[in-house]
């Protein structure tokens, strides 16, 4: 099994699914990714998704729309997804190439990035309550 | 085929074929160590390395695979790494609108060539129909 | 009439004069034919070696020349390159970031902004935030005289890569100089949040922590049949 096989861990802690993404993804594995994603969070019925990619030096446009296009489907289906630890030149090169994902949450690290899950699911709580 | 007048002098690193996806993905960590070698900050690495992706995804998608040239020679006056890709693909039909903002084609691209294009010091496009496109790009170190 | 020539030797001391003469081109200075006979030939010997006397000195003068230009250039290349080096610190000294408050960066910037310098801030203040994990940062213009196009464009590109990194970056200290500017250049800072004063910047950013923390406090409200929902 060589790196491009290896799969990309999908973990479940209390209501939530944490997924570091700690290789440099092909596409085809970027697709996977995000379907075995949506699929865990049916199963799970998670109410929010941290994915880590802290380790990450390079995100392209691809990659980019997998990422953004993750947490609208996620939306609709009642999670949240916060985008955790991009790095500073990362981050540089998407608006430079045009990706500013509006619309796409994000967090310097998993602390906060869990902080800002449980500040949505409780302010969706009260207003529901 | 194409030919993309050269107004400089180098020194070839590195010849590769992109005929796989996984092709993309070791390709452009290549390009990520030469220009890490040519001494290049974080930020240029992470630049050129998307720009690359972004090419050699286009050569995947639209023309099934290509050839990369890895350079590095003296342009205006700067060092430069160097990146020709060429492929022998449908070619660019409009390459104006190939080149700006916001289009995409059938396959829900976009961004790629005009994005590429923003994170580089030079870019350099040729395409003719059902022969091929080479996109040429630099970046200084 | 014939001439007579009082030579001893001959053969042999022509070929000395050959070895003398091989040995100094190839360098070795030392080599003196230094005859001790008396004769009409001994004239040339001794010509040859003054010869050989004065290419020594004049390689000795050379090879101490072109020692002095070698230190000079190594003292000039050692100038430069303090030069370079203190140029890159002066772009570094120029942005500091610091941390003023609990999760609140601020960047002061002084002076004229080019695209390398602001380049070079944008870096240093996204890196600083990955670093110390601060949701606020401020970057403050008031002493900015005016902004162009391109310094306008990187401002936009900083605070939205801070949002892509989980921060927030407010622009304080616009001057109506550089209000009327970015206007007139047609820029959106619609979707920055920008502040008069690093004071208006310091309240609001305080009022986010407060806020921050209250939020954070209701998740220990417990909710009955929260399950069910």
């Amino acid at each position: 099994m060589n790196q491009y096989e290896k799969r990309i861990p999908i973990i479940k802690i209390h209501d939530y699914l944490i997924v570091p993404i700690q290789v440099d993804m092909h596409d085809k594995q970027a697709i996977q990714l995000q379907s075995q994603i949506l699929e865990e969070i049916a199963r799970t019925r998670a109410k929010g998704v941290l994915i880590d990619i802290s380790v990450l030096e390079m995100v392209d446009s691809f990659i980019g729309r997998m990422l953004s296009g993750m947490a609208s489907m996620a939306a609709i289906m009642d999670t949240s997804v916060v985008i955790v630890g991009m790095q500073p030149a990362v981050a540089i090169t998407l608006v430079e190439l045009g990706l500013e994902m509006p619309g796409v949450d994000t967090a310097l690290n998993m602390e906060k990035g869990m902080e800002m899950l449980e500040r949505k699911l409780n302010t969706r709580k009260i207003d529901t309550y | 085929m194409l030919d993309i007048t050269c107004d400089f002098k180098s020194e070839l690193l590195g010849k590769f074929a992109i005929e796989t996806e996984y092709d993309i993905v070791t390709v452009r960590q290549t390009i990520r160590q030469f220009a890490k070698d040519a001494g290049m900050g974080i930020v240029d690495q992470t630049r050129i390395t998307t720009a690359v992706s972004e090419l050699f995804r286009n050569m995947y998608n639209y023309a099934g695979g290509g050839k990369v040239f890895i350079e590095s020679g003296d342009v205006e006056g700067h060092h430069a790494l160097i990146v020709t890709c060429i492929d022998h693909g449908p070619g660019i039909e409009n390459l104006d609108l190939a080149m700006s903002d916001g289009y995409t084609s059938g396959m829900g691209m976009g961004y790629g060539l005009p994005g590429a294009k923003r994170l580089v010091d030079r870019f350099e496009i040729q395409s003719k129909l059902n022969e091929g496109t080479t996109v040429r790009i630099m970046k200084w170190k | 009439m014939k001439e007579s020539f009082n030579v001893k030797n001959l053969k042999n001391r022509i070929d000395r004069i050959e070895d003398i003469l091989a040995s100094v081109a190839a360098g070795d200075m030392e080599a003196r034919i230094g005859s001790d006979i008396e004769d009409d030939f001994s004239g040339i010997e001794a010509a040859i070696d003054l010869l050989i006397n004065d290419l020594t000195d004049e390689l000795r003068e050379r090879a101490k020349v072109q020692k002095e230009l070698e230190s000079r250039l190594s003292k000039i290349q050692e100038q430069q390159k303090t030069i370079l080096q203190q140029q890159e610190d002066l772009l570094e000294l120029s942005s500091p970031v610091s941390k003023v408050w609990d999760n609140i960066l601020i960047l002061p910037v002084i002076g004229t902004l080019d695209s390398q310098r602001t380049q070079v801030m944008m870096e240093n203040l996204l890196q600083k935030i990955v670093d110390t994990g601060c949701t606020i940062s401020i970057l403050d213009i008031t002493g900015v005289p005016t902004v162009d196009t391109q310094v306008a464009n990187h401002l936009l590109k900083t605070v939205t890569a801070a949002r892509l990194l989980g921060a927030e970056c407010i622009i304080s200290g616009i001057s109506p100089a550089i209000a009327q500017t970015i206007v007139h250049l047609g820029i959106d800072l619609s979707a920055i949040r920008t502040k008069a004063t690093l004071q208006d910047a310091m309240i609001y950013s305080m009022k986010q922590n407060k806020r921050s923390e209250e939020v954070k406090a209701l998740a220990n409200i417990s909710f009955p049949n929260e399950n069910e929902g």
